[in-house]
């Protein structure tokens, strides 16, 4: 057995897991955690998207034993009680999820892509996303909530820093 | 995780959760004091409720026309909290993998699962022999659950194995020894239409379903025609691939009742199937439809249900069973590769005055939904057109090769790439214009479709139009 202690959505768990097991199994059935999906298994369809240390990863090419002490953040981590994370809400006002099994993946790679360009082009939204597979809404929408997302992010950041300046 | 009361990290979680926490850790070893800590999760929620759910509520009057809508569901999605059923799990759940044949066609001589038996972990395997009906199909009952004497396609699947944890019914999937007869596949539908050709399903005949439109008199309309064409197309075959692959639980009680959990689209029709396969009253069976990831008629009908629950009777627990994506591909039903021959007699105007069309479907090894395909291939396959001669003959034929089914639109869009592309073509060989050559052809306002149906709402000629001028159709040319 592996021993496995890492943050996850700010808190610190552990968990103890047959070598083997890769991340995405750990979250979903050692945390249960299941708003990564299992897709395909083997990192072409991207539902499984979560952000380890900043970056966007297939949670199920990852073996919980690499996390050991790094910071894990999946779909569940981004709302609050009170609020819905600005990606969440534009995807939802774009109508963004159809079925939506893989939206939590494509939530977390626009998350990703966000946290590093506050403004990315079109062209980066779609390299970004280039690595989530959908088969029922299509990615026009998923690209327009993208960028939605990022101007409401954009004037948070404004008002935020206004707010710690003034 | 156990936390210190009134830790900052303490502010994802629900404001109610918070005092209800602090009271636990202060009992810890006493006696449990209040309802709320009776009611506390074994594992916290990481998005804690309400965040307000979409839902309209009761009786409540919903705009709809002319407003912009919202997916009431979508809140959960984008929140990951939608429950799909690969994310339910029951007490003692069991683990269910299928062992798959791996050859197009043969006959089983021994399947040999004592070694797998043997594993540690591994709470029941089965075989065909032990399904009580071993068929189904939603016409013709052509499938086996698991190929008991004979496989007829590589992704038939020839075993089953329940097992404590996924990986260990993988494990057993490797020592399961099967000795098979291997027997002479055939994969070229034309080939199979032969009478020398093997057949696969003997002794029927590898056309297991056929279809005939006739409509005015075609070889009087060719004699007529200023011009003729003949034009073969062909298309592949194409899985769903949903993203949420197949996934089932099945739990059968002590009392004899059986519960499915599934991702079914059809649920009624699987039960109907469910009740054949385990010649179990309908009464006795629940079905439960999750919420499905992607169906696109590739969820329509049972697959490994029948398996599953003779597992959990066999061993008294829940069995999920979740295809791998590979089985997605070979193990699920895909659309039919369809060859199409398109002969068409037309005026020197452009007009179809006669239109021949011979349509093969590859029907792989078993029938599925292919009688309904054939049906609308057929119906569909002279067009939107207006044609006073038609012909249309389809067949549907068996071949050791992945089954095809139901996929959207059930075979008219590999019909429509036929005929839209010989109309191209047409319309070239007769310096007409393309959109020209459809305005004089195309249904109007009563018109009749080639099996005789009236057609009200006719808006081809309109629609054609309408894209033609915001394309800006005659800028471009």
């Amino acid at each position: 057995m592996t021993d496995v202690t890492l943050k996850i959505n700010g808190e610190t768990r552990s968990a103890s897991v047959p070598p083997e097991t890769t991340l995405l199994k750990m979250l979903r059935e050692n945390f249960n955690l299941t708003g990564a999906k299992l897709g395909c298994d083997i990192g072409d369809c991207g539902a499984c998207t979560v952000i380890i240390d900043g970056k966007s990863v297939n949670s199920c090419l990852m073996l919980a034993g690499q996390v050991d002490g790094r910071e894990v953040l999946t779909i569940e981590g981004l709302a609050t009680p009170d609020h819905l994370h600005p990606i969440q809400k534009t995807f939802e006002d774009c109508a963004s999820l159809q079925c939506g099994f893989c939206g939590p993946g494509v939530i977390m790679s626009a998350k990703a892509l966000l946290d590093d360009n506050p403004n990315p082009s079109v062209v980066e939204i779609r390299d970004a996303l280039a690595g989530n597979l959908c088969r029922c809404t299509g990615y026009t929408k998923m690209i327009q909530a993208v960028q939605e997302a990022s101007k409401v992010m954009r004037s948070d950041t404004v008002r935020r820093l206004a707010k710690t300046n003034g | 995780m156990a936390q210190k009361p009134g830790s900052k990290k303490d502010s994802a979680m629900s404001k109610k959760a918070k005092p209800v926490r602090s009271k636990k850790s202060a009992v810890i070893g006493r006696p449990v004091e209040t309802v709320e800590t009776l009611r506390l999760p074994a594992v916290m929620q990481q998005v804690a409720y309400p965040i307000e759910a979409l839902a309209p509520k009761v009786r409540q009057q919903t705009p709809a026309v002319g407003q912009r809508a919202t997916r009431p569901d979508c809140r959960l999605h984008g929140l990951g909290q939608t429950k799909y059923i690969d994310d339910m799990s029951f007490p003692g759940m069991l683990y269910c993998k299928i062992k798959r044949a791996g050859i197009a066609s043969a006959l089983i001589k021994k399947i040999d699962v004592r070694e797998a038996e043997a594993m540690p972990g591994v709470m029941a395997i089965i075989t065909g022999k032990d399904i009580p009906v071993n068929s189904y199909g939603p016409s013709i009952k052509d499938q086996p659950v698991l190929a008991d004497d004979r496989v007829f396609h590589a992704g038939d699947g020839v075993a089953a194995v329940a097992a404590v944890t996924e990986q260990i019914a993988l494990e057993a999937l490797d020592k399961i020894r099967v000795e098979y007869e291997p027997l002479t596949p055939i994969f070229d539908p034309v080939e199979a239409m032969k009478d020398s050709a093997p057949k696969v399903h003997p002794p029927s005949s590898n056309i297991y379903a056929t279809k005939l439109i006739k409509k005015g008199d075609v070889e009087k309309g060719f004699r007529e025609s200023y011009r003729i064409f003949e034009d073969t197309f062909t298309t592949q075959m194409v899985e769903h691939v949903p993203l949420e692959p197949h996934c089932s639980i099945a739990s059968w009680d002590a009392n004899g009742r059986l519960t499915i959990h599934s991702t079914l689209g059809r649920i009624t029709l699987g039960r109907t199937d469910m009740a054949r396969t385990l010649q179990l009253p309908i009464s006795r069976i629940r079905m439960v439809a999750t919420i499905v990831g992607g169906n696109f008629g590739g969820k329509n009908e049972i697959t490994q249900e029948p398996a599953l629950a003779v597992l959990s009777k066999m061993t008294g627990r829940p069995v999920k069973g979740t295809f791998t994506r590979t089985e997605e591909f070979i193990a699920t039903t895909t659309r039919h590769p369809i060859i199409m021959h398109y002969k068409t007699g037309v005026s020197k105007e452009g007009k179809i005055i006669a239109r021949k069309v011979r349509l093969v479907l590859d029907g792989g090894a078993y029938c599925s939904w292919s009688e309904t395909t054939l049906g609308k291939a057929c119906i569909l396959s002279p067009g939107p057109y207006n044609i006073e001669n038609v012909h249309s003959e389809a067949f549907v034929v068996y071949t050791n090769k992945t089954m095809t089914g139901a996929m959207r639109g059930f075979g008219a869009p590999q019909v429509c790439f036929a005929y839209e592309s010989q109309m191209d073509e047409i319309a070239h060989a007769l310096n007409i214009d393309p959109l020209e050559i459809r305005l004089r052809n195309a249904f109007h306002e009563g018109s009749a479709s080639p099996t005789g149906q009236v057609l009200h709402s006719v808006v081809v000629k309109d629609s054609l139009l309408q894209a033609a001028e915001r394309y800006g159709w005659k800028e471009a040319r």
